[in-house]
């Protein structure tokens, strides 16, 4: 047995919780009967990882069944790298979703025309979306197994998340990907988090929308608690006020987890006094990012708390709409009088 | 804008009205219903975010006997907050119709700085400052029954007593050391 090979299950048991690998070792089913009754999952982790190591030799597992148990468990578990969502646009004319096969036999093709070691596996999903995993090698050494790049993709809709991948390997990724699918090109949708399925739920509006309108909603319906009479809330009306306009702008049902919102300004310094600044030429750069567990429900307690003044600006209530947490703010026109600064892709 | 005055109305029979003034509007819903559990004065609890109040309730508001500021030190915006709010209240509150409460004074973020601020302003203002456990019911009643006490005396419940009498006894005072650096 490779000392490599070794190392990638001894990191993949490592990184597997105990309670979960006994689950995950049975959806893999490459355990005999025997040798499955034979692990005392009781037992502290490395005596485990010695035990499967001792099976590995007896049954000469290789490279892909070890991939395959890692595959099997990141499906599981999606949420614990940082997934960058892109958008594949202008499909060609004669355009239909690929089916599976041609799909996969396609794009394994074409990513090894364009790298020479590189090992690709790929699985369907219960939710009609395809795992790839691939490990990159260059022309000179092989694939490295121990940082494999996820993509996920789902065939009828024209977006792929990617866990891990490094900026040498995306114009690689991008062009198989086109390929493949017969699109024609791969753009950044500005969007990452931690959790898989909240970006495809943004991406994919499968959350509920809330529609701009001038006109107040049927919210005021709500019940409120009925509190004792010798309670009273002087500033009611306002609070109910902001909790309308926090919920016009994000919604009031449950919103998708996202992790950060990133906002680049790129402007002009404007100031009379500071003439060193405001002579440049170069764009005065400024980032504001915020961070949270879940952010889209941080800035609606916020809004609906007054700690952010309503109408909440379409900067913040635009992060659901779009379907973006990534944002880059520049000046709208060359003249000086336009201060507003409008969102821009 | 309207200054909100002690004796601009007159007091009804046995009632006492206390005003809960938090800009997270969070602790004081728990502290009011705590507040209520009194039974031998009719109470009447008002929760606002922030001074000045508005003027569609003037009408219907009783007379307030106390004024309590709960500031979280947690968050500067609490006591930003509460700082403007006490240029909309008149001076006659200030003869022990008004007290701070303190809440999240333990947690281990809070700078230091801080505290010392909010005891400066209460010192500065001559009222009393408290300090209240606001996770535990325990820490909400207790933090009522402080409250009861002063109320009381603010609205005359209490014989021989008077509010400005108490707030001698009870008035927040600025440790002199309070700007040397500490040694330890």
């Amino acid at each position: 047995m490779g000392d490599s090979l070794k190392r990638l299950l001894q990191r993949l048991i490592r990184r597997i919780p105990t309670q979960m690998l006994k689950l995950t070792l049975e959806k893999w089913g490459r355990l005999t009967k025997a040798q499955q009754q034979s692990m005392d999952f009781t037992q502290p982790k490395w005596v485990l990882t010695e035990r499967l190591l001792g099976i590995c030799e007896e049954n000469e597992w290789t490279v892909k069944h070890i991939t395959e148990l890692e595959m099997i468990y990141v499906m599981d578990n999606p949420n614990q790298g940082m997934w960058n969502a892109f958008q594949l646009i202008d499909p060609e004319d004669d355009f239909q979703s690929v089916e599976l096969m041609k799909f996969k036999e396609q794009f394994k093709y074409h990513l090894g025309e364009l790298v020479k070691h590189v090992s690709v596996k790929m699985k369907k999903h219960t939710d009609e979306a395809v795992w790839i995993r691939i490990a990159w090698g260059d022309s000179f050494s092989r694939p490295n197994h121990l940082k494999p790049t996820y993509v996920v993709h789902q065939l009828q809709a024209p977006y792929v998340y990617v866990t891990s991948l490094t900026l040498k390997q995306k114009p690689l990724l991008s062009q198989a990907l086109i390929l493949a699918t017969r699109y024609q090109a791969l753009k950044d949708a500005n969007l990452s988090g931690r959790n898989l399925t909240a970006i495809r739920d943004l991406l994919m509006r499968q959350y509920q929308q809330v529609f701009p309108t001038r006109y107040p909603s049927p919210l005021a319906e709500k019940n409120e608690t009925v509190s004792n009479t010798h309670i009273e809330r002087e500033q009611a009306m306002f609070a109910a006020n902001r909790h309308r306009m926090s919920c016009e702008a994000f919604g009031d049902g449950t919103l998708p987890q996202l992790q950060s919102v990133v906002y680049k300004l790129e402007t002009k310094f404007r100031d009379h006094t500071n003439k060193t600044m405001s002579e440049r030429e170069e764009p005065f750069r400024c980032v504001v990012k915020f961070a949270s567990t879940n952010i889209l429900e941080s800035l609606r307690h916020c809004a609906s708390s007054g700690i952010v003044s309503t109408p909440v600006t379409p900067l913040l209530s635009s992060i659901p709409l779009k379907g973006k947490n990534y944002f880059v703010i520049t000046d709208n026109g060359p003249g000086p009088s336009s201060q507003k600064r409008q969102p821009q892709s | 804008m309207s200054l909100l005055k002690p004796f601009s109305k007159l007091p009804t029979l046995n009632t006492a009205s206390i005003l809960l003034v938090e800009s997270e509007e969070q602790f004081q819903q728990s502290l009011a219903d705590a507040l209520l559990e009194e039974t031998a004065v009719t109470m009447n609890v008002r929760l606002a975010k922030s001074l000045p109040l508005p003027k569609e309730n003037e009408e219907s508001r009783p007379r307030i006997d106390l004024v309590v500021f709960i500031i979280n030190l947690t968050s500067e915006l609490s006591f930003q907050s509460a700082e403007a709010s006490l240029k909309h209240l008149d001076s006659g509150y200030f003869l022990g119709k008004v007290c701070f409460l303190v809440i999240n004074a333990r947690n281990a973020s809070v700078p230091i700085e801080r505290l010392d601020a909010v005891r400066r302003l209460a010192a500065s203002l001559h009222c009393p400052l408290l300090f209240a456990e606001d996770q535990t019911p325990d820490g909400v009643t207790n933090a009522a029954e402080r409250l009861l006490t002063i109320l009381k005396v603010a609205a005359g419940r209490v014989p021989m007593a008077t509010a400005l009498y108490l707030s001698n006894l009870t008035r927040c005072t600025v440790p002199p050391d309070i700007d040397q650096p500490s040694f330890d």
